[in-house]
């Protein structure tokens, strides 16, 4: 299922050196036409249709069509994605749509304090990992 | 950038004392625990092909932490995963995950991870009590979405990100000039940008997670990136590891999973939360109809869970007789299922049915869009997958390593450093340690903990030691750059620029490895059958695939990129071949076959099967360890 962009939608994340598209995609296929200032997908035969740049663009100008070797034409599959939860849009070939939203997260993004109110650590030669101190660990009995 | 300065990249040298290679599941474990360890001014740098926010195999996301024991015991957890790796599993290394995992969870709900919790323990932590809903008896569901950035944001804090290097990826381990068999440091190149990076270090972690695309697929054209596993993996753990010779494990263990025709969305909810049953395309239970033919394989076909290669193996029967296809029978499960429920609960039980895969396998939503299906309605073809390697999930290939010491386990199973390789501090865990599968996310995240805190350990233990890099630092930056020279050399002498008889594209040289994986070593084409005749023109093949290798070209950094993960995927597939030609016996029907030797052969294959690469000579050994059960077992 290769992502697409949008022509008019895509604003090339404002000249900046690296777009957001080419930031995150784990299999680096996100590319930007400097000429002009689109972004595309360079290898769509190796997308995993993750969707991670799909949910990252600012612009929502990111879509996927599902693979063309096995699925009929006509289905859509959209997510909208803030920092607390995730809407999905699942348009049918027939045109039926459903929607679907769940939690994405609890936290505020970057709240997390990794070390905040946990043991300092302990012994090094001992089996417990340091938020494990005072811990037994058990043996196999 | 010119054509000049293409050829000629700038190099970076970085000391640290501990390196992480990879920016996944294990490696964020590694380095939040390494980090509260590490003494005042050890200093730990990760480096990762991707950007940790979306790297590795959980990207998409997760809908269940499959690794949660609550109220089982880590004996119990042994016993489960050794029934389902057909009995050899090295028990030291999972009861540890085990007694440590649960810990772990409860940090990933602490930084901001949704966890399902029972109707009467809504709102209540795990660590408070709070009870998990379970999809199975190990499993807890979660609204995942955002597993990967939650686990990645506490690891960049930890770290500092003055100590993280994103897309660079690394192509080779170096060992020590001064010290036999002692890790030194590693090379990679930046995606972006065009420079090398040589990273010298005490102590270093290899977790590159699992090798996918090392067979031909079953989608051709456009859908080839429709991997079960991430398509981005490529086998950098086993091949970097071997390279240096580090002992591997099981590498004849691959993953086949079943699952959803196509798209390979997961099953195990459908099976486990919604009770539904797998049936022949005349609507037969397959598993219990092949009963009697699974009894070839006893013990094991008793296990309370019946192993996963066993119910491939009594699928493949009806699909090979021409029974096919597979259905999972959704609209009856569907149907039972609101026989007991309000229409409010069956709406949000669909809800969770989507759910299952857009938090994990969203491609498979976009299969049942454009094909109409509707689970109350209609059912859904399954399908067994092309293999995987990998040791995280439900297999068990990976690297040979160090136990803990407490758990009466024999010599050869800890050296000293708690999932430290067999070269000195070189570490691995998740994907990248062997015989002991089913770990997970959860569990390779802990595992990622335990070989942290090992890891810190070693790097004080040598604190005084210097590591020098046993290479030419220009013969290595010219090889790792030679796709590039390739492609400047040759490009202008044919008119067009991917046909050329002096270079091989890296795209075509992985179609090449996987057609001959595919053909020979018990692929999809041949319904995972193999014998020692086809391995060993399988071989011969591979060995000119890895000539060629050294004539692929690169035209640009992203295609560097995949001409060196190509690289990967052949010595790993060359370490998957080499063992499955060692076992002389059927250890896994449903994933592959031996058609010479058909049979669970207890008697002389219940071992490890080990190999080993000589680094001066490039010559392989495989080998056989002894296997011991350290926890009592019974099947069933
Ligand atoms: C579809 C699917 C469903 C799953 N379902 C579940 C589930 O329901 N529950 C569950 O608990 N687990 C599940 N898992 C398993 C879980 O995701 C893995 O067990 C876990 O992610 C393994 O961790 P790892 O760190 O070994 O590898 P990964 O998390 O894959 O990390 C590998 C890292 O290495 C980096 N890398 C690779 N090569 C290089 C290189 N050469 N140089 C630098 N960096 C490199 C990658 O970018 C990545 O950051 C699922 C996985 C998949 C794909
Ligand atoms: S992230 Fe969106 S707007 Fe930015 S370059 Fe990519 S497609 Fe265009
Ligand atoms: S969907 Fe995933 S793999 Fe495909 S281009 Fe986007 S980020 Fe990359």
């Amino acid at each position: 299922m290769p992502t697409f962009v949008h022509t008019e939608k895509c604003d090339g994340c404002k000249g900046g050196d690296v777009t957001v598209c080419m930031y995150i995609c784990p299999h680096d296929l996100m590319a930007l036409d400097t000429e002009r200032m689109k972004a595309y997908n360079q290898e769509p035969d190796q997308c995993w249709e993750c969707m991670s740049c799909v949910k990252a663009c600012p612009q929502q100008a990111i879509e996927v069509r599902s693979y063309a070797d096995f699925v009929p034409m006509g289905g859509a599959v959209i997510p909208l994605r803030t920092d607390e939860a995730i809407m999905w849009t699942i348009k049918f070939r027939d045109g039926e749509l459903k929607r679907f939203k769940f939690p994405v997260r609890t936290t505020p993004v970057g709240s997390i304090d990794p070390y905040g109110g946990k043991p300092e650590a302990g012994d090094i030669n001992s089996q417990l990992l340091f938020t494990e101190v005072g811990q037994d660990m058990p043996t196999i009995s | 950038m010119s054509e000049a300065e293409f050829g000629k990249p700038e190099i970076v040298e970085i000391e640290t004392d501990i390196l992480l290679i990879g920016g996944g599941m294990a490696s964020c474990g590694a380095a939040y625990e390494a980090k509260r360890w590490a003494p005042e001014g050890m200093k730990v740098i990760l480096v990762d092909k991707a950007a940790m926010d979306r790297s590795g195999a959980v990207a998409q996301g997760l809908s269940a932490i499959n690794t949660y024991l609550g109220d089982n015991t880590p004996d119990d957890y042994c016993r489960m995963v050794a029934a389902d790796l057909m009995g050899i599993t090295r028990d030291d290394l999972v009861y540890d995950v085990g007694r440590h995992v649960d810990g772990t969870v409860q940090l990933f709900e602490e930084w901001g991870l949704p966890i399902w919790k029972t109707e009467d323990t809504q709102g209540v932590p795990l660590s408070e009590g709070g009870k998990p809903v379970r999809s199975g008896k190990w499993q807890i569901m979660i609204n995942g979405e955002s597993y990967k950035p939650i686990v990645a944001e506490a690891a960049k804090k930890a770290l500092g990100i003055d100590n993280i290097y994103e897309r660079v990826f690394i192509v080779k381990l170096i060992l020590d000039a001064n010290e036999e068999n002692r890790i030194a440091g590693a090379i990679g190149f930046s995606v972006r940008e065009n420079k090398i990076y040589i990273f010298k270090c005490k102590s270093m972690l290899l977790c590159c997670g699992g090798a996918v695309n090392i067979f031909r697929p079953r989608s051709i054209g456009e859908g080839q990136g429709r991997a079960w596993y991430p398509v981005w993996n490529a086998g950098s753990t086993y091949s970097m590891a071997a390279e240096v010779g580090a002992e591997l494990t099981m590498m004849e263990n691959r993953f086949v999973p079943a699952r959803f025709k196509d798209g390979y969305g997961p099953v195990g909810a459908w099976f486990l939360l919604f009770k539904s049953k797998a049936t022949n395309g005349f609507g037969e239970d397959y598993m219990t109809k092949n009963a009697d033919m699974l009894k070839d394989f006893a013990p094991y076909d008793t296990a309370i869970v019946v192993p996963t290669c066993l119910r491939n193996h009594a699928m493949l029967k009806e699909m090979k007789d021409g029974r096919g296809p597979i259905y999972m029978d959704t609209p009856t499960a569907m149907k039972k299922l609101a026989e007991t429920m309000t229409p409010k609960e069956v709406k949000h039980l669909e809800a969770e049915a989507w759910e299952d895969f857009l938090d994990m396998c969203i491609g498979q939503a976009g299969v049942w869009a454009g094909l109409n299906i509707r689970p109350e309605e209609s059912r859904s073809e399954l399908m067994p997958t092309e293999p995987y390697l990998l040791g995280s999930h439900s297999g068990c290939c990976g690297i040979w390593v160090s136990g803990p010491d407490d758990l009466g386990a024999p010599d050869d199973w800890n050296w000293g450093y708690n999932r430290m390789t067999t070269v000195n501090g070189l570490f691995t865990a998740g994907d990248g340690v062997g015989a002991s599968g089913h770990k997970f996310s959860s569990g390779s995240h802990t595992e990622g903990r335990i070989a942290g805190k090992n890891m810190v350990k070693f790097a004080q233990d040598h604190a005084d030691h210097k590591p020098a890099l046993k290479a030419d630092i220009d013969e290595l930056v010219a090889e790792i750059y030679k796709p590039v020279a390739n492609y400047l050399e040759h490009k202008d002498k044919t008119t067009a620029e991917d046909i050329n008889p002096e270079y091989i594209l890296p795209r075509m040289l992985q179609m090449r490895l996987q057609k001959l994986m595919d053909e020979y070593v018990a692929g999809v084409s041949t319904y995972y059958n193999t014998n020692k005749v086809m391995l060993e023109e399988g071989l011969h093949l591979l060995e000119m695939v890895k000539e060629d290798a050294q004539k692929m070209r690169a035209k640009d950094l992203h295609e560097l990129l995949r001409a060196w993960e190509n690289y990967h995927r052949v010595i790993t597939a060359e370490a998957h071949l080499r063992h499955i030609l060692f076992r002389e016996e059927t250890r896994y029907p449903g994933f592959f076959y031996r058609t010479d030797f058909p049979e669970l052969n207890d008697a002389d294959w219940k071992c490890f099967v080990n190999s080993k690469i000589n680094p001066e000579t490039g010559e392989w050994k495989v080998f056989k360890r002894p296997h011991k059960d350290l926890v009592e077992k019974h099947y069933g």
